[in-house]
């Protein structure tokens, strides 16, 4: 066999890996919940604390929770914050992209100028203004996931915008145009289906980034309100009585998650256009994850 | 475009980006609505008569555009007003005691994750596909991945508080150690990675194999003319790379009880302090669209094509 087809076979085993793993803690955090004889918020004080057991596979927390329930009710409010916010940063970016790209000029300028701008600057700080401006009332998983939709939106507008330029710009496009298409048809027909897979990418790239920034801020302190379990909530629970095991299983829990994630959308994105396997965009990737 | 035109033209846009900036910080912080003399928890509040003067200073009884209008003029003479929840405290002064230790740590982490990035990245490309390289790239994937809140607050408890091998703090230069190495962690797998796809990339150019027929010494070729090659992903990355530091230095310095301006935007934050938040977000962001307009220049610099896409 040809170096070349080993080197295919390698990645796509580790895509099934990264894909089974994926589906595997998404299924866990879902279903493990319904299935667990145990409340995921139930304080007994008489169980605090204890070592992984038969009865208590990760053990329990400080208030006697069993850990492996709560990990999965945090993924699954964690999860839910993700969803949340990726669809804000699904509509703020295919809005501002489409609007930048089809008035192009100094509209287009001016807009793009300032989501570079905006990209530049650290995404924790501004979350922090955010939350602390939202915390009249209680925080929750609404205010969060709003505090990291309005840190991310820029890197999907500015994707959106350059897929819908090119797109525009090509002769099938153009031909359609001369033909007297009108700009929705012209959208309908052409643009749409053809953004639908990088705007796909797009979305999944901040996955990573959005589950790891719920941590950070539940680990300043800016989480849900307890007793509401997400990880990043698990782990500031943990560190908060001085305790290692809880941020240790939080953070594998979001490493696996992130880490995976990043995988499958390295696959989706060779899987929906071959000619686009530049190993840079791989590269942001990974740094998207960890910002 | 001249390469000094690309540096006007850039270095105008950034004015306006720091204003929507200001405005959208003013806009969250004061139009969240509320009294911002309210203390927080643990704090005994604002006398009437100096709620007064702090009134009249940043303009609060008069229409917002006033208020925000008045405080942009002030900052642009770098006054930026005494704080509303500690008595006789200046945000200038905390700015100018707390931002250059900041400063300092992520320097210092720069300074350590750079070699150490960039070397283990070419040692992972010269050997790619070999168990070295298998190591490396999963070690740099690790540190990317691993939350630094995890890292910082088991170090700080082993290294200080249980085994007293460092102390805490931001005093003498031994303190200074584990929280330069700590935030250095993500970065360095971030380069290392960065490097290594740049590098393999590079060797495979033909220009590469000219350098070897015509008898280059191996070192001065990966040296000399593959990395200057990686410049470019190297430069266009420095955005991610400073957003790395950033962030890692709010976990770092409270794990490590470094007093710099990462703990004083956390404090500003939970005490409510909304002219010492403003004012450090303002800096903040002044410094790192600096740092990005100077990666950005010297891209520029680089690869005199980055310059035509700024006419568009």
């Amino acid at each position: 066999m040809r170096p070349g087809r080993l080197l295919e076979l390698r990645v796509r085993r580790s895509t099934a890996i990264a894909a089974v793993l994926f589906g595997a803690i998404i299924a866990y955090c879902v279903l493990f919940p319904l299935v667990s004889p145990y409340d995921a918020n139930g304080v007994d004080f008489t169980r605090s604390r204890q070592m992984p057991s038969l009865h208590h596979p990760l053990g329990t927390d400080t208030y006697g929770r069993d850990l492996l329930t709560r990990l999965a009710v945090g993924g699954r409010t964690t999860m839910l914050i993700a969803l949340i916010a990726l669809s804000a940063i699904l509509a703020a970016g295919v809005i501002w992209g489409t609007t930048a790209a089809m008035a192009g000029g100094l509209v287009d300028s001016v807009m793009m100028r300032l989501v570079d701008g905006l990209l530049a600057i650290p995404r924790l700080p501004i979350a922090i203004v955010i939350l602390v401006a939202l915390r009249l009332n209680a925080q929750n998983v609404l205010t969060i996931a709003l505090a990291l939709a309005v840190v991310g939106w820029m890197q999907t507008a500015r994707l959106v915008r350059g897929q819908v330029l090119s797109l525009t710009s090509r002769d099938y496009v153009r031909a359609a145009r001369a033909l007297g298409a009108s700009r929705f048809e012209i959208a309908r027909r052409h643009v749409i289906p053809n953004s639908t897979g990088i705007i796909l990418v797009a979305i999944l790239l901040e996955l990573p980034t959005v589950v790891l920034g719920e941590a950070f801020i539940a680990v300043l302190g800016l989480g849900p309100d307890p007793p509401t379990a997400t990880w990043g909530n698990i782990a500031q629970d943990g560190l908060y009585f001085a305790r290692l095991w809880e941020p240790f299983l939080a953070s594998t829990a979001i490493a696996l998650f992130a880490i995976s994630a990043n995988v499958l959308i390295d696959s989706v994105d060779e899987m929906l256009d071959p000619r686009r396997r530049l190993p840079m965009r791989r590269e942001r990737r990974v740094s998207s994850a960890a910002v | 475009m001249s390469l000094t035109a690309f540096i006007i033209r850039r270095l105008l846009w950034t004015v306006p980006v720091l204003l929507c900036v200001m405005l959208a910080t003013f806009a969250l912080l004061r139009g969240a609505g509320g009294s911002p003399f309210r203390p927080p928890p643990g704090y005994s509040g604002v006398p009437a008569p100096l709620q007064r003067e702090l009134s009249d200073f940043y303009h609060l009884d008069d229409p917002w555009f006033v208020e925000f209008g008045m405080y942009v003029k002030n900052v642009a003479t770098l006054n930026f007003g005494p704080s509303m929840v500690v008595r006789g405290e200046d945000v200038t002064d905390v700015i100018k005691r707390q931002f250059p230790i900041t400063l300092q740590l992520v320097g210092l982490a720069a300074l350590v994750s750079l070699p150490l990035g960039v070397g283990l990245g070419v040692l992972a490309a010269r050997r790619a596909n070999s168990w070295v390289d298998l190591a490396v790239t999963s070690a740099s994937s690790l540190l990317l991945v691993v939350p630094v809140f995890f890292l910082s607050y088991v170090l700080s408890r082993y290294l200080v508080l249980e085994w007293h091998l460092f102390p805490l703090g931001w005093n003498t230069s031994r303190s200074k150690v584990l929280p330069t190495v700590t935030l250095a962690l993500a970065p360095t797998g971030y380069i290392a990675r960065l490097i290594r796809v740049a590098v393999v990339e590079t060797l495979q150019e033909d220009y590469v194999r000219t350098a070897h027929a015509k008898g280059l010494l191996e070192y001065r070729i990966v040296w000399v003319h593959v990395l200057r090659n990686s410049l470019v992903p190297f430069l266009s990355s420095a955005v991610s790379m400073l957003a790395l530091l950033v962030t890692g230095s709010f976990f770092v310095e409270r794990s490590f009880r470094v007093p710099g301006a990462s703990s004083a935007f956390l404090d500003a934050a939970f005490t409510r302090d909304y002219p010492l938040l403003m004012g450090l977000t303002v800096v903040l962001a002044v410094i790192v669209l600096l740092a990005n307009l100077v990666a950005d220049v010297l891209l520029a610099i680089v690869d005199p094509r980055v310059r035509d896409a700024m006419r568009s």
